[in-house]
């Protein structure tokens, strides 16, 4: 028996998933609260400024999307303590390995609740982009959902965004 | 002294930081004979020697995907020899679809661990661990002690 797949979209739905999987996945590995704002959504192209960024592809029959966990230095170098310890001096790479396991954990627990609700959506393997206030921004034009945490007064991002392959599977299109 | 501190654990896991927590979760069970390793080769390596210095394992967390082998290829290889059949290797990943879950138990895994976890649940989970191991240890004394 096929089963339907239900198209997915960005909503609410989609932002209670994200900042679950956000407040869990920190709360659990780092024992810290973080708290999230309201999320925004949106049409177009966005740019987000971070220091570390996880980064993962995913699509669905007839979308394509990126997911993004966007963070400063500051934010990965006060929480890591928590694991590490207070007298570990945090490297570059201590902060990239964390912002990858973390993007991993959150997103596959998101992926876990979509598909739970019959959305079929599939990740790629994530990738971490670093540099001091580097730009992220995708190219496509669909809808994008940005929703923003605080962590003892520092600021994080999730984005979230999805595009529409008007034929077939998004590995068809030139 | 706690029951579980005279377990030997691997932790097998390319990223530092989940390496670094299963360690800390470990030490508050009392368990100091811990190694790890970053990575699947690394692991079957680690375990082997263990087994052949006659100081074995009894405790093999894997995540999932790894450089070079990944973790069920490496409970599937360990699983597929007798000898190591009283050793728990647990599965510690964020992997969390269901067919993979059921895939990893096919393959012998004796616990299945999704992250994020926290280390309360993590601590729960090595008391059943090391009933699984004293459970098996009887089992094998019996048929052949």
């Amino acid at each position: 028996m096929v089963r339907e797949q239900k198209q997915l979209s960005l909503d609410s739905d989609m932002a209670k998933d994200v900042t679950a999987a956000v407040i869990s996945s920190i709360r659990e590995t780092f024992s810290v609260e973080v708290s999230a704002g309201a999320p925004e959504f949106g049409d177009g192209m966005v740019s987000l400024v971070g220091d570390i960024s996880g980064i993962i592809g995913m699509v669905q029959k007839q979308l394509e999307g990126t997911l993004m966990l966007c963070m400063t230095f500051e934010t990965v170098r006060d929480i890591l303590p928590q694991v590490l310890g207070k007298s570990v001096t945090i490297t570059h790479e201590m902060a990239v390995d964390a912002v990858g396991e973390l993007t991993n954990m959150v997103f596959g627990q998101v992926k876990n609740e979509l598909n739970q609700r019959g959305h079929q959506i599939k990740l790629g393997i994530p990738c971490v982009v670093t540099g001091k206030g580097h730009f992220v921004c995708q190219f496509h034009r669909g809808k994008y959902m940005i929703v923003p945490f605080q962590l003892d007064g520092q600021l994080f991002q999730v984005y979230v965004a999805l595009h529409e392959v008007s034929s077939g599977r998004s590995s068809e299109r030139n | 002294m706690s029951q579980l501190a005279n377990l030997k654990v691997l932790i097998a896991d390319d990223h530092f930081l989940i390496r670094q927590f299963v360690r800390n979760t470990l030490r508050e069970s009392k368990i100091e004979n811990v190694q790890t390793a970053a990575d699947g080769n690394e692991a079957i390596d680690l375990v082997q020697k263990a087994r052949a210095s006659d100081v074995p394992y009894d405790v093999v967390f894997l995540d999932w995907n790894m450089p070079t082998i990944s973790g069920l290829e490496v409970l599937s290889y360990f699983r597929a020899k007798p000898e190591y059949a009283d050793t728990a290797f647990v599965m510690l990943t964020a992997e969390s679809e269901q067919q993979n879950i059921m895939k990893a138990i096919k393959a012998g895994a004796t616990s299945y661990i999704v992250k994020p976890v926290s280390p309360a649940d993590l601590g729960k989970k090595l008391f059943e661990i090391n009933e699984w191991i004293k459970r098996k240890r009887q089992m094998s004394g019996g048929m052949f002690g």
